[in-house]
């Protein structure tokens, strides 16, 4: 009993650190932008595709082929931001159809991943040896414990960042307050820029840990990006670690979920948090609650 | 052979008219964001195949499928009332996934990945719906019923008060409506709409699996909603049958189908990118996109 509940804990976590990856990236999207950048899933499942293709075809070294995926992801970022968002932006479009935009920029990323790698499941094949270890009866797997301390890594370092660089501390001025930051001269277009590629070398840094230890298929993007938002809503959407604890949140109790549901209904647990949050908390855990749209 | 595939496409016009029409309802008159339409259309697909499939009449299971969506629809509607904009959309499309994952997962009622194949074709009062050119004279009926009823829905006071709620939820409750009862009706209605859409759906293609109710297959019909213009059930027709035409010339350069399939979702996607940039209001759109 007690090594079923530590195994699933432990499952949970590795999940839920999963999600966080996602879920961090784009809510520091989210927090400067103001609306759901839901082709963030879509950066992650292409830079996925684009790392078997460097790794898994051209035959790079691994960590050389990880750098450039994460140079490619911010790019990709950084880029929609530039051709898509901007001149909807500068038209001074709704989030709401900001959204949309989103959701078919997410379709046409998942789109070109099916047209030039095709609808099946692909294998990076970088750790062979990954024999579980045992741990108070659970098993944990060496990838998982490095996806844990990656990723907790990566947001003690996000979080240094935001608290203490330039651009970390204008980011959180325009998050707050765009008018105020643009009176004081930060140019909140420089710093949409900024959030998007810093946000997508994230979701670069989410695709290898993802890709080593899921298979990567088309629609992983929409998938992870259900997770992360909910995560992200969760912990409060416009708060990054309360995002990440939202995302460790969901993890758990999707695990400790399927003590009770077949394991295909992990996505209703979700829901069913998601909607939990929405109705009786929907600025999240750690979200402020405050009235403007 | 021609007529055939006329035919065959008045009948997809005929099915997405319905489907658009409904979210024109909850989209464009109520305002409201449901990217779930989706799930209401697959709801109506499986209900009334199930139905259908142990001897259910025809009228009562279309019947049956709409209500059970529309009663989804209402239900959706209790926690998501009060959501604006972005919140609303994405709950709503969350309530797409959550329906797709029991299509896939429900395999004692489904039968999951396999789906349900062999769903009889009407049978209304002994006469025989079979053949296609029967089928598109009931795609017909029932496209004109809906759309008569949603068109004096949306020009009664009822539309109107859900037109206010629209433009001003606050100035609207201020008049004494009831608006989260409104934004509820309609939800239900359009859902109720959908769900005939999907029961058209099912008994027409006659085998449907949960890969027809994916969420990327709101793609086209936003698409449909916002080309025509929000609020305007007259230029919903008009982009139906654009939109569904649109891509059949592809079919005949002889691509394979898994080439085929993403080049029509980049073909939508672009489109809706560049209607939202270039023209949000679409043909005959009397609002913009909240």
């Amino acid at each position: 009993m007690t090594n079923v509940f530590l195994q699933l804990l432990i499952n949970g976590i590795i999940a839920g650190a999963i999600y966080a990856l996602v879920a961090s990236g784009f809510s520091l999207i989210y927090s400067t932008n103001k609306f759901v950048h839901f082709a963030h899933g879509g950066i992650i499942a292409l830079s996925a595709y684009f790392l078997f293709w460097l790794f898994s075809k051209l035959g790079l070294n691994f960590y050389l082929s990880a750098l450039l995926t994460i140079l490619f992801s911010s790019l990709l970022g950084y880029i929609l931001n530039k051709i898509f968002y901007r001149p909807l932006r500068a038209k001074k479009s709704s989030s709401s159809v900001l959204l949309v935009a989103s959701i078919a920029i997410l379709i046409l990323l998942e789109s070109l991943v099916l047209l030039f790698f095709g609808a099946d499941v692909k294998i990076i094949n970088f750790i062979k040896n990954n024999q579980g270890i045992e741990f108070f009866g659970a098993i944990i797997t060496p990838l998982q414990i490095t996806i844990i301390l990656v990723s907790v890594i990566l947001f003690f370092a996000l979080f240094v960042f935001m608290k203490k660089s330039k651009i970390g501390k204008a980011m959180r001025a325009v998050a707050d307050n765009r008018d105020v930051a643009e009176i004081v001269g930060i140019s909140s277009e420089k710093i949409y820029s900024w959030s998007f590629i810093i946000g997508s070398a994230i979701a670069g840094c989410a695709a290898i840990l993802i890709s080593l230890e899921q298979n990567i298929t088309p629609t992983m993007g929409t998938n992870l990006m259900i997770k992360g938002f909910t995560g992200a809503i969760i912990g409060g959407i416009t708060n990054v670690p309360g995002a990440i604890l939202g995302s460790f949140l969901l993890g758990i109790v999707e695990n400790f979920g399927i003590w009770f549901m077949p394991s295909g209904y992990k996505d209703a647990i979700a829901f069913i948090l998601l909607f939990i949050f929405l109705l009786f908390r929907p600025q999240g855990i750690l979200g402020i609650k405050n009235n403007q749209k | 052979m021609i007529d055939a595939y006329f035919i065959h496409l008045l009948i997809l016009i005929g099915i997405y008219l319905i489907l658009a029409i409904s979210l024109q309802l909850s989209l464009g008159y109520s305002g409201l964001l449901n990217l779930g339409h989706i799930a209401f259309f697959g709801i109506g697909a499986y209900v009334s195949a199930i139905l259908s499939l142990s001897g259910v009449p025809f009228l009562i299971s279309i019947l049956v499928a709409g209500i059970i969506s529309g009663f989804f629809g209402w239900l959706l509607s209790l926690p998501t009332n009060r959501l604006k904009g972005d919140y609303l959309a994405l709950t709503t499309l969350g309530f797409s996934f959550v329906v797709y994952a029991i299509f896939l997962n429900w395999v004692e009622i489904t039968k999951g990945p396999f789906g349900l194949p062999g769903i009889p074709r009407p049978n209304i009062f002994g006469i025989d719906f079979s053949s296609n050119t029967s089928f598109l004279i009931l795609v017909v009926i029932f496209v004109l019923i809906s759309y008569f009823f949603i068109h004096r829905i949306c020009n009664s006071q009822f539309g109107k008060a859900l037109e206010a709620t629209r433009d001003d939820e606050l100035a609207a409750k201020s008049l004494g409506k009831h608006t989260l009862k409104l934004k509820s009706i309609s939800l239900a209605v359009s859902a109720f709409f959908a769900g005939i859409a999907g029961c058209l759906f099912a008994s027409y293609i006659t085998f449907i699996d949960p890969s027809s109710f994916t969420f990327m297959s709101i793609i086209p019909i936003l698409l449909i909603v916002i080309i025509g213009g929000l609020a305007s059930l007259r230029g919903t027709i008009l982009a139906t049958i654009i939109i569904v035409l649109l891509p059949e010339p592809l079919r005949f350069i002889g691509l394979p189908s898994s080439i085929l399939g993403p080049i029509r979702q980049i073909v939508f996607a672009l489109m809706l990118i560049l209607i939202i940039y270039f023209k949000p209001r679409g043909f005959f759109g009397k609002v913009d996109l909240e």
